[in-house]
């Protein structure tokens, strides 16, 4: 559906948001997209929220279509979830004005300044209370070191979960873990009076205002005991039995990253549909590993890819690791669609998902214009939204983390560098 | 800026928690009419019982000295005249003389009224916490975990007692870290599994950049490079061993077209699965080499121990080609001479019809090869330029040189071997086990951490006299100081009582140890009252200097009773006194002190090109800068005018103008980043725009936003971390002000705002002066003369506290020069915060003013100040 640009279009969409009207053919958003402006966007109606970011980008020319608004054809990168195109939103011209290079990589949640509170722990510190897990965090592909995307209020990196079996084993914890936890706080409870008799004895020994200070400890104390008996009576409850079959591996070297990806993906349905947590991430990381995909070797280990310098073949073989990726995440889809709560609401439309990147363009490591696709959340989805980036005043990803946010129903002043939204565009 | 705190809210504060009792209050003095005639005609105006502006009431016939509210009210009131803040501007001014009479009479007061000492039992904060956790079991790798709760700030300091609270989130974290520990030293007994026989055929082997590719039932390995495992090496990355044992182990091999029928090398190796990929070779562990010389496929076999998280790593390790450039470069020069043809392709690969030079990172891999191959097989392949004096392939063994190009290039060129030959083949690795239990480096690193805590345990030993030893050496180690019988009689209890219990020895143990971690005695530190004890005295001076618990040599004297003798006391000072710019007291201390902790959040506006690794030599340069002042001893003057600056040339060039306008840079041949970090002592002017404290990147980013500057904060800042007389804290209602520097306005005409209201004014008076004396900084501590987009000449001049006239912030260096002591107390103070984690109180002030007016008249330096404090009677009472 290809159609000119109207002077309605123009005139009623240049006032706020800077669509990409300079492109020669470009799709008109529907116009059920505009009717309902002054609609107020619906707070607060997801539950759950997953970040999904890869390390070396996603190659712009096969990830965003070549028309915008809706009807578009599916670019190459996302054509494993055709089906789903109602259920996402793909933004092309979006970035937090970030510095650029793989360090600054981190900017993906982050925003403008790399490595501060990120978006997932934002929104975790408001949700995460009511879960068991306030957060977790994930990653697949990791070659080396420790990288993450998540970043605590502090600036605090968080680790990630590589191993399929150790998030399995934290969601379920198995009888054996239950035990040991059982017998941990039963024996630490029963030698409690000889530990606390000698805490006595040493508060006796201070002087009467330090003994205040003492009294602080020992009120702790009396609480954390109190916590201790409410995890007792929580380990009697019944194991749920999920039947998940792990392979007897766990797939964490870079060459297994697909693997380890649809098994984490798998996992991550699990988690939010026993609402063990309603924050996960997911960090794909890119180094050397040279995959095969549907039986051909690939001609370069992914970063070298990456670094196409626009060589035709190489970016064919780069952008069949991205379809893999998005492969995987397509059965994350299927399955959230698939699960419904009582109301008939299914488990997509209660998670927000942003798919996404800190780096632009690999080859470059420019980290300006980020591909991002938004799914499920009950947004209206089905569109390629378009921004100029160069028009001053342009929206920024920050503003789309707004209306995020706003879906899970935290009302937020500001994120990072930006401090509007996106709602009159996308809700 | 969180770090600029509410001094006289923090003080009131501080008295209240001091909470003692009314009883207490007596000592009620009354004020001497002459002093009352001061206050009546300069303070009551605001502060008499009926207004009680800002909570404060001087009309008092009386003093209650005994009240630590009172002396805490009254300490406030000797510092706001002190330093001018009051009376407000707009108000009848206190003559010299009257001021001098109203100080004299509250100095005598506080002086007799206020004591040294009276920090509360301190709990240790997390940097703390996780040292003292190091040291007592050697476990140097402990690392807390990410959630467990993070300390508050007090006078800027993570230090401070009153800050450092137990609450129950924290007591759960000790409780949960407890277990963790225990389970390093005493892990759940666990069973042996029985042999499985694991297989990895072709397709479960690693391919990992050009390393390896599969040839029919064949994988191929071409290449010996050792610096990292990913360009040479597979592994079979299905199999993870996961209880350390003996396997065995067998592998299908053969060779492909060797050259004189030589044996190839097959190494066998032992890698951790969770191992970076960019590994070397060397630090996996070598299992066997075999000779490979069949080119039909033989079963190797070995048995071996492989540990928890293992599997096997495979190399051929005498293959001709390397990355490393040495080797690289004339093998290709050898291929070059052999064969003319493999010459022109590579022409034609990296000089496309002559046109430039293809981009080098392209032709990495597969790709390169592809190239190089469809060339090769061109039967109108170009000879003419086929010889080795052309300048191409002159150029090309040139970049043969470049460790860079030569990563690209041998990972194409080893395609060709994969090709062509010779390779190593591998057909398929089986692992079977385990079939004994053997202990892995962790069980060796638990029995040596165990018995680095309990001690070993001798043949004669019951569990009980092994136990009882153990504990008694332990808890000594853990609380810092010596354990008497009942405290060990109790902690052996929980061990007795549970192995009564049915548990094992083990698990005795555990329990004993997960106990002793969440004891006050292990939490809180330097519990002696009034003067330390030498036990306290030693945990005072080392978590001072070296954030770490006592260990070794101080520990000694202080159980030998010797720490208090002065020359004992000043070679251990001397001994711990950090100098280096990684050590922890210096990053915690002048990360805190000088805001640089905030540094890595701060990213400037892309306008400034200023990259992560700039932020990065901001930092350094702080610490560096630091830890040379006490390394050489510097003079104080030098915080402000030094003769030198410790950063990267490039970074000096960039950003400090450096060297003065004329010289040569160095910028432009400069590629690598080790060049771009390399420090050096630069020489400077001391009267010179940068060095010093001000001067500098870091502390001018960390009083700026990334995006433009705030002369209020930097001026805040100034006052509450260099001169030491902090602002108190802006009155509720009162609208930011933030610099709008659009249009005509300035900055300067928007605060003049300030300087009308009285409110604002007692204190802007002398905020604003110094935050415009450092407008000529940008964002990121770069010379400015303008302001930015509007192009108006900065107006940096203003009038001081004491009344001085400045020019701009050459004229503020200077004076900052002349008045030096404020900046030595200034900084004393902040040590001794730090350091005792308590606010001194006026006798406290009394003591250091009196340290830093000896060190000056002696002309000693910031290392004998540092000594000095230690010293002093204020550091060594609790």
């Amino acid at each position: 559906m290809e159609a000119k640009a109207p002077s309605f279009f123009q005139s009623s969409v240049d006032r706020r948001f800077f669509l990409r009207s300079a492109v020669a053919t470009i799709a008109l958003p529907s116009l059920e997209a505009f009717a309902d402006e002054k609609k107020q966007p619906e707070s607060g109606t997801a539950r759950n929220f997953v970040a999904i970011g890869a390390y070396l980008g996603w190659h712009q020319k096969a990830f965003y279509p070549a028309a915008t608004g809706r009807g578009y054809e599916m670019p190459r990168t996302l054509k494993p979830i055709e089906a789903y195109r109602d259920q996402f939103t793909i933004f092309s011209g979006l970035d937090h004005r970030a510095p650029n290079g793989h360090g600054a990589w981190i900017n993906f949640l982050s925003g403008k300044a790399p490595g501060t509170y990120s978006l997932d722990q934002q929104i975790a510190d408001q949700v995460g209370g009511k879960s068991r897990f306030a957060s977790i965090e994930l990653a697949t592909g990791v070659g080396e070191g420790a990288k993450t995307m998540s970043f605590t209020k502090q600036g605090v990196g968080l680790p990630t979960i590589m191993r399929p079996s150790v998030f399995y084993k934290q969601l379920f914890v198995s009888k054996e873990d239950r035990e040991r936890a059982e017998y941990l706080i039963k024996s630490g409870k029963s030698s409690l009076d000889s530990v606390l008799g000698d805490a006595k004895r040493f508060q006796s020994t201070l002087p009467k205002r330090d003994r205040e200070k003492l009294d602080e400890y020992f009120d702790s104390f009396r609480a954390v005991e109190k916590r201790m008996d409410r995890q007792l009576a929580t380990l009697d409850e019944p194991v749920p039995e999920t039947g998940y079959q792990l392979p007897s591996y766990d797939p964490i070297t870079p060459n297994l990253q697909m693997e380890a990806g649809s098994i984490m993906y798998d996992l991550m349905v699990l988690a939010l549909e026993s609402g063990s947590t309603h924050v996960l991430s997911l960090f794909l990381d890119g180094l050397g590993q040279v995959f095969a995909i549907d039986g051909e070797t690939l001609k370069a280990g992914y970063h070298a890819l990456s670094h196409h310098g626009n060589d035709p073949e190489m970016i064919e073989d780069l952008v069949a690791i991205e379809r893999a990726h998005i492969d995987c995440f397509a059965g994350f889809l299927r399955q959230l669609s698939e699960k419904k709560d009582p109301t008939g609401k299914t488990l997509l439309d209660d998670t927000v998902i942003l798919l996404g990147t800190g780096m632009g363009d690999a080859s470059r490591h420019s980290n300006a214009n980020l591909p991002t696709l938004v799914a499920g959340g009950g947004f209206n989805h089905g569109q390629h939204l378009a921004i100029d980036a160069k028009k001053p005043d342009a929206p920024l990803l920050g503003d789309l983390y707004l209306t995020l946010m706003e879906r899970m129903g935290i009302e937020q002043e500001s994120f990072s560098n930006a401090s509007r939204n996106l709602n009159q565009l996308f809700s | 800026m969180s770090g600029l705190n509410p001094v006289y809210g923090g003080v009131l504060a501080a008295a209240v928690l001091f909470g003692l009792p009314v009883s207490l209050r007596a000592e009620l003095e009354s004020v001497p009419e002459p002093v009352q005639d001061i206050l009546f005609e300069s303070c009551f105006e605001c502060h008499d019982g009926d207004s009680e502006k800002g909570g404060i009431n001087l009309d008092q016939v009386e003093i209650p000295w005994g009240d630590p509210g009172a002396v805490a009210q009254w300490y406030k009131v000797f510092k706001v005249i002190d330093h001018g803040h009051m009376p407000p501007p707009d108000k009848p001014q206190l003559s010299e003389e009257k001021k001098k009479e109203l100080l004299a009479f509250l100095d005598a007061e506080l002086r007799e009224h206020t004591s040294i000492g009276g920090t509360l039992p301190r709990r240790l904060n997390r940097l703390e916490y996780q040292n003292t956790i190091r040291t007592t079991f050697r476990m140097d790798e402990f690392e807390l975990p990410i959630g467990f709760p993070k300390d508050n700030r007090e006078h800027g300091f993570d230090t401070v007692s009153e800050a450092l609270v137990l609450s129950p989130p924290l007591l759960a974290a000790y409780h949960e870290v407890a277990g963790q520990i225990a389970d390093e030293l005493f892990p759940p007994a666990r069973t042996l599994p029985g042999p499985t026989l694991r297989r990895a055929g072709v397709e479960d082997l690693v391919l990992s950049f050009s390393a390896a590719t599969v040839h029919g039932d064949a994988l191929r390995l071409a290449c010996s490079s050792t610096d990292s495992i990913m360009r040479s090496s597979t592994w079979p990355s299905k199999i993870e061993v996961t209880t350390s044992g003996m396997y065995r182990v067998t592998i299908d091999a053969s060779t492909f077209r060797p050259r004189d029928d030589s044996s190839l090398t097959l190494e066998v190796r032992a890698r951790d699965v969770a191992a970076s990929d960019r590994s070397s070779t060397k630090v996996h562990r070598l299992l066997k080499e075999f000779e490979v010389t069949s080119e039909s496929p033989e079963t190797f076999s070995l048995e071996a121990e492989l540990y928890e998280g293992q599997t096997l790593l495979f190399r051929w390790a005498d293959a001709e080609l390397t990355h490393d450039p040495k080797v690289f470069a004339p093998l290709l020069k050898k291929r070059f001479e052999e064969d003319p043809r493999f010459l022109a392709a590579w022409q034609e690969m990296l000089f496309p019809k002559r046109k430039g030079r293809a981009p080098v990172p392209s032709l990495r891999g597969r790709n390169g090869w592809e190239i190089y191959q469809r060339h090769l097989n061109d039967p109108n392949l170009d000879l003419s330029d086929a010889t080795m004096d052309s300048r191409y392939t002159k150029e090309i063994l040139k970049l043969a040189q470049d460790p860079g190009a030569v990563r690209n290039l041998g990972d194409s060129l080893t395609y060709e071997y994969h090709e062509f030959g010779p390779a190593l083949e591998l057909h398929g690795v089986t692992i079977e086990g385990p079939f004994s239990a053997v202990d892995g480096p962790k069980d060796i690193r638990r029995t040596s951490i165990r018995e680095y805590s309990f001690g070993k345990r001798l043949e004669t030993d019951t569990d009980e006299a092994y136990a009882r030893r153990g504990i008694s050496g332990f808890l000594t180690r853990l609380f810092r100081r010596p354990v008497d019988s009942e405290t060990i009689a109790a902690f052996l209890q929980v061990a007795k009582d549970h192995w009564e219990a049915g548990h094992s020895f083990d698990e005795g143990m555990h329990l004993v140890l997960r106990q002793a971690l969440v004891s006050p005695r292990f939490l809180l530190r330097e519990t002696s009252p009034g003067k330390l004890d030498q036990h306290d005295l030693a945990s005072r001076i080392a978590y001072f200097l070296t954030r770490y618990p006592p260990t070794s040599q101080i520990v000694h004297f202080a159980r030998a009773g010797k720490l208090s003798d002065p020359e004992v006391l000043r070679s251990e000072i001397e001994r711990l006194i950090p100098t280096s710019p990684s050590a922890p007291m210096i990053k915690d201390f002048a990360g805190q002190w000088l805001h640089t902790r905030l540094l890595p959040e701060i990213m400037p506006d892309a306008s400034f090109d200023f990259t992560v690794e700039e932020v990065e030599l901001a930092r350094i340069e702080a610490e560096r800068f630091f830890a040379k002042m006490i390394e050489e001893n510097r003079p104080m003057t030098d915080w402000i005018a030094p003769d030198f600056m410790l950063t990267s040339r490039r970074f000096a060039e960039e950003n400090y103008g450096y060297p003065p306008k004329g010289g040569k840079l160095a910028g432009a041949s400069v590629t690598y980043r080790s060049d771009h970090m390399k420090i050096e002592r630069l020489q400077i002017d001391p009267k010179g725009i940068h060095g010093g404290l001000l001067g500098q990147s870091a502390t001018m980013m960390a009083t700026a936003n990334g995006v433009d500057t705030q002369p209020v904060l930097r001026g805040v800042w100034v006052l509450e971390n260099i001169l030491g007389m902090p602002t108190p804290p802006v009155p509720q209602n009162v609208p930011a002000l933030t610099p709008d520097v659009q249009g005509t306005t300035t900055p300067r005409e928007l605060l003049a705002a300030h300087t009308k209201s009285a409110d604002c004014a007692s204190c802007h008076r002398h905020i604003d002066p110094i935050g415009f004396a450092l407008e000529n900084f940008d964002p990121v501590g770069r010379w400015r003369e303008n302001w930015p987009e509007t192009g108006v000449p900065i107006d940096s001049t203003g009038v001081l506290p004491d009344g001085t006239k400045i020019a701009g912030y050459l004229d503020f260096k200077q004076w900052l020069v002349s008045n030096i002591s404020l900046v030595s107390e200034c900084l004393a103070e902040k040590l001794m915060i730090y350091a005792t984690g308590r606010i001194p109180s006026y006798a406290e002030q009394v003591e250091i003013k009196g340290i830093v007016d000896r060190i000056e008249a002696e002309k000693g330096g910031f290392r004998d100040l540092l000594v000095a404090l230690i010293e002093s009677e204020t550091f060594q009472t609790r």
